[in-house]
């Protein structure tokens, strides 16, 4: 199935803030972005009511005024974030990483195993990326590149020299016989698990709602017995990035017991971890698609 | 020696479907009803990506084997028989 990707924004306004960017460094690129964002609120109706999916869950009490100034604070994190992810990636800008569960994602690296990562589209998933490909392992992303260009771009995913390469789920038996000889030889293999794009999925309790999760993410980790590690990322600072990967899993199926429903308590482990960091970071989830079911 | 690849081939098409059948979800699919040509994928047997990742896991596990060349996978992974098949000839190797 075929994705429209959509993103907000054209090639004027991303090379205007990238010119910008090199001109008056970050927090002059940033000071714009208060503007932009007041135009996208306004006329971008899409925009807006994807958001709003997310924000009227989010801040339930609030009303209707308060939710679209929530929308607003998500857009110009979300810009910043871009900016962000710009400077860091193709402008060589060096941003503080700390790793939350350092000494845990070290024992995981030394013991040599493939393992897999799920993140979601929270933070700046792909300052994270950066440092994935720094581990001397080869990583593998499970994505089609359509859904989002950008990030194959700046992370020169599939470039010879780059040791990130993508597996997309619309080739041959949704790339699952690539990702499991990926693991085989010790790679990793990186899921987004807050969207299923239309792929075999689960409904699981986020946010007060019943939302769809992809769970192929987590059978790979459970057939192939590696280890699945929960990695999220978020501003915590100018210029200073926290990653999360205290979240590391050993799911093992269960002999008698349906897979589908292991399948479910472990997709509620990760949309646990998700909600924690959205209330703890609330405008840098960037899911901007409505996957609640519709009661 | 054409006689002894059948009896190879018929022992590792029995086993085959006797992993298929304890590791996937097949309900009431006895190994025995199990046809040779079957397909795998899609039609026959029904299974699909997320079973895929078994069926490789098996192969490595309980053949010490896997399948690297991605433009082949759609012929060994056709049916009970081509899988066989491509477990008789590199079991060999």
């Amino acid at each position: 199935m075929k994705k429209q990707n959509k993103r907000r924004g054209n090639d004027f306004g991303f090379n205007f803030f990238k010119i910008l960017t090199h001109c008056a460094g970050l927090r002059g690129a940033y000071g714009f972005l208060y503007i932009v964002c007041i135009y996208y609120l306004l006329f971008d109706f899409t925009a807006v009511k994807a958001a709003m999916a997310y924000v009227a869950r989010r801040f339930p009490k609030d009303n209707i005024l308060f939710k679209y100034f929530h929308v607003y604070k998500l857009f110009v994190s979300q810009g910043k974030q871009l900016i962000d992810r710009y400077a860091a990636v193709e402008a060589g800008k060096v941003f503080d990483i700390t790793l939350q569960g350092y000494d845990e994602f070290c024992d995981l690296l030394k013991s040599g195993k493939g393992f897999v990562v799920v993140g979601a589209h929270v933070g700046n998933w792909q300052v994270a990326m950066t440092i994935l490909r720094d581990l001397q392992k080869t990583v593998y992303l499970i994505m089609r590149p359509e859904d989002n260009p950008a990030a194959f771009e700046s992370l020169k995913v599939g470039k010879n020299e780059a040791h990130l390469k993508f597996i997309s789920p619309d080739g041959f038996l949704g790339g699952m016989v690539e990702a499991t000889n990926a693991l085989t030889h010790g790679g990793v293999v990186c899921f987004l698990g807050d969207r299923h794009y239309g792929f075999d999925n689960v409904g699981i309790k986020f946010l007060g709602g019943e939302a769809l999760f992809p769970y192929g993410a987590f059978h790979l980790a459970a057939c192939t017995r590696a280890p699945l590690v929960v990695l999220l990322s978020a501003k915590i600072a100018h210029e200073h990035y926290e990653l999360d990967a205290r979240k590391i899993f050993s799911f093992r199926y269960e002999s008698g017991s349906d897979k589908k429903e292991q399948l479910k308590k472990w997709v509620q482990k990760y949309a646990h971890a998700l909600e924690n960091y959205v209330h703890k970071y609330p405008y840098q989830c960037f899911l901007f698609h409505d996957i609640w079911v519709k009661r | 020696m054409h006689q002894e690849k059948e009896e190879k081939l018929k022992s590792i098409r029995k086993k085959l479907k006797e992993l298929l059948v304890a590791n996937l979800s097949l309900e009431g699919v006895k190994p025995e009803n199990i046809k040779d040509d079957e397909i795998l994928f899609g039609e026959g047997l029904g299974l699909d990506s997320l079973d895929a990742v078994e069926i490789v896991v098996l192969l490595q596990r309980n053949f010490g084997l896997e399948v690297k060349d991605m433009s082949e996978g759609k012929k060994i992974f056709y049916s009970v028989n081509t899988l066989a098949e491509y477990i008789y000839e590199n079991a060999k190797k």
